[in-house]
């Protein structure tokens, strides 16, 4: 039965939680949250099914295609959605939420290699370190992005004082603002630890898997400079850890990420798992 | 079953007149005792607050209840006021006018400032302390819950609570709310000491501010109201310092010329390190540069645009007005249903107790007659179970018919008492 859930299972019900989000702007109904609520729980228990069976049924270490990763950052902002949604119901933190958790399902769904990346991983523990390092600062980065754009959006209004001329109620600047400056710190240490990770696995057994060179490398790479930059910045400069600049920080921070991102998906890059292999190799085929 | 209101508010009585009727807090218990002597077959809630005096009754048997004059007289003795000078202060509802009375004041639609959260609570207290006096029974225990759950639909359906419109309210619980999580932890900074300053004070208060500067030319003004806000005063030349430290500004100062302006706040700029600064300035003229506004992480708000908000909020309010209505009525009609099946509930228990003796009687001679194994004695008890409840049927749904369809149907009840010859 597990087999059956597909990813149009999980897509559909956020995308009518979604759907019932941007309601919001339009009129008041006291059974919306409820409705909103249970078709993200509802897709959110069918997405969970859908990857422990991916993870069960895997021929290689679970969970450990690009595929695999996209799905799993939709369902960690899923799960943000709804505890956050519980926390604070008329926040509209799903209007921001929603488009990021779709927009990774619809790459996974079109554009990401379902088959493991390593399927012959020179180290299992450096290789998962890797993998869900990144996975949770990428993570960390996009709820930085939803965040920053709460903010601007909040404070635009604001300045203009037309905060309650409809529209969600959004959470206040002071708790935006707490968010925002977290993850940055969030974000660089995990893509740090991510990136270290992935230094020590290509140099396990003394030879080099992937080169500096590789197009994930160095997106990955300047979205880590950039965070630790933003970092430093927000320590060094204190202006920087109050009002807009924060949420500038987190908003730039996912055009690094959305830069890895196409990368990956996009370029010619050993990053792409076996699919690229496979590519290549009937590429070298073909020129001889 | 009767329901009956009396009593007056702020629409049809002055400010005297219901201070002579009111009950404070010791009083209530009290009057609902000697309520409960004088009339022992009525249930009694008494609802006394600034707007309203009210005592809503109910009765099983509609003559047993009190009457208008009754209710008049017992208030006035209870005051120890004449009659004759309070009586035309008060005015009656009774049966689901004075349902739908109740439902409209719980849910804030007939208060002084339409919304107010205040209210309910108020209702609810009532209720309770006549349930601990015993005043309170199974009639109005339904009228007060139908009452609290018509007043949790509008909070829920509506905006009309979500709306504020006083200035003060409006530039804390909106504005400020959007801009700060707490504020325990933020610097209060107010200048000048009018009446608007204090009064966003007390709003700021409930939201648990408590560091409270106060600047103001005269210092000994300042001195007495930070006095009365637990604060601390400061003189007018430390004004940019106390501005630097500030994160809530409030200012009201009768000035011609901007007290604040566009290059004092810039040579305090760089202390304040870019922090949210929200300044509500409530003086005409105005005290702050209106180009401070446009610093980074300042959310300058003035009188006009405080006023324009509770105007909006104002109008959004009447919009929702006849949605509010529309729910009041609504619950009003379910729970006028509920209340008129519940009256017919003796005549159906009568009813079918008289069938019930009957069937068992028939069932007896039949049992004697017959020589019938248990199987198939519970089968024919069975069967005869079923047919009554056949039979039953169709008076029972003319009476939940007729319940739905509007009072009276006392007819109804009536004619089956007579059809079937059933005894009070």
């Amino acid at each position: 039965m597990l087999s059956h859930i597909s990813i149009t299972c999980f897509a559909a019900s956020y995308l009518v939680a979604w759907l019932l989000e941007i309601t919001r702007l339009l009129f008041r109904s006291g059974v919306r949250g409820a409705l909103m609520l249970g078709f993200a729980s509802a897709g959110l228990v069918a997405h969970s099914l859908f990857l422990g069976y991916r993870a069960l049924h895997a021929p290689g270490p679970p969970l450990s295609s690009s595929y695999d990763w996209y799905l799993l950052a939709a369902w960690m902002l899923a799960v943000a959605f709804l505890y956050l949604a519980w926390l604070y119901p008329r926040s509209g933190v799903g209007l921001f939420l929603w488009p990021l958790t779709l927009g990774l399902i619809v790459a996974a769904a079109f554009f990401a290699d379902p088959e493991p990346i390593a399927p012959e991983p020179a180290s299992q523990i450096w290789g998962a370190a890797h993998g869900i390092a990144l996975l949770l600062g990428d993570v960390a980065v996009m709820f930085g992005f939803i965040g920053g754009l709460m903010y601007l959006v909040q404070a635009w209004r604001l300045k203009r004082h037309v905060l309650r001329d409809g529209g969600p109620r959004l959470p206040s600047l002071e708790w935006l603002e707490r968010v925002n400056s977290r993850v940055v710190f969030v974000s660089a240490a995990l893509v740090s630890v991510g990136f270290a990770a992935g230094i020590v696995l290509n140099r396990v057994g003394g030879r080099t898997l992937m080169p500096w060179t590789d197009p994930v490398v160095w997106s990955s790479g300047l979205m880590l400079a950039w965070l630790l930059a933003a970092a430093a910045f927000n320590v060094v400069y204190r202006p920087a850890r109050h009002g807009r600049k924060v949420a500038y920080l987190t908003v730039a921070s996912f055009g690094f990420l959305l830069l890895s991102l196409a990368v990956l998906l996009g370029l010619d890059t050993r990053h792409g798992g076996q699919k690229a292999e496979r590519q290549r190799a009937a590429a070298e085929e073909g020129a001889r | 079953m009767k329901v009956q209101m009396v009593g007056c508010s702020h629409h049809h009585s002055g400010v005297e007149a219901r201070e002579r009727l009111a009950f404070g807090p010791d009083q209530v218990g009290p009057a609902l005792d000697g309520f409960r002597a004088r009339f022992p077959a009525a249930e009694a809630v008494l609802l006394s607050t600034c707007n309203r005096v009210e005592i809503y009754t109910a009765v099983e048997d509609d003559a047993s209840g009190p009457s208008r004059e009754a209710l008049a007289e017992f208030m006035a003795e209870f005051h120890g006021v004449p009659i004759v000078e309070v009586f035309d202060e008060l005015f009656e509802r009774t049966g689901e006018d004075a349902v739908r009375h109740l439902f409209t004041v719980a849910a804030s639609l007939d208060s002084m400032v339409v919304g107010e959260p205040q209210i309910l609570s108020q209702v609810k207290q009532a209720y309770d302390l006549a349930t601990q006096r015993n005043s309170a029974g199974p009639l109005t225990h339904g009228i007060f819950q139908a009452a609290v759950r018509a007043a949790r639909r509008i909070t829920n359906e509506t905006t009309v609570h979500q709306r504020r419109v006083s200035i003060p309210s409006v530039a804390i619980g909106d504005f400020a709310r959007g801009i700060f999580e707490r504020f325990d932890d933020k610097r209060i900074l107010v200048i000048g000491a009018g009446e608007m300053a204090e009064e966003t004070l007390r709003y700021l208060e409930e939201e648990g501010a408590h560091d409270v500067t106060v600047v103001n030319r005269s210092y000994d003004r300042a001195r007495e109201l930070a006095e009365r806000w637990r604060g601390k005063p400061a003189p007018w030349e430390e004004l940019p310092a106390a501005l630097t430290a500030a994160d809530l500004v409030v200012s009201a100062v009768g000035a011609s010329e901007p007290v604040i302006t566009l290059a004092m706040f810039r040579s305090i700029e760089p202390a304040r390190e870019q922090r949210p600064l929200f300044i509500l300035d409530l003086a005409m003229p105005r005290n702050f540069d209106p180009a401070i506004g446009a610093a980074l992480g300042v959310y300058l708000f003035s009188i006009d645009d405080l006023k324009a908000a509770c105007q909006r909020n104002r109008a959004e309010r009447d919009r929702e007005a006849p949605h509010a209505l529309r729910i009041i009525e609504q619950e009003t009609a379910r729970f006028m249903t509920e209340w008129r099946h519940r009256a017919t509930a003796p005549i159906i228990r009568r009813l079918r107790e008289s069938w019930e003796e009957s069937k068992e009687d028939e069932l007896r001679r039949l049992f004697n007659k017959l020589p019938l194994d248990a199987r198939a004695q519970d089968e024919v008890r069975y069967t005869f179970d079923r047919l009554i409840n056949k039979l039953l049927h169709p008076p029972l749904e003319s009476l939940r018919t007729a319940a739905e369809s509007g009072p009276p149907h006392h007819g109804l009840v009536h004619a089956l008492k007579r059809l079937f010859n059933l005894k009070d």
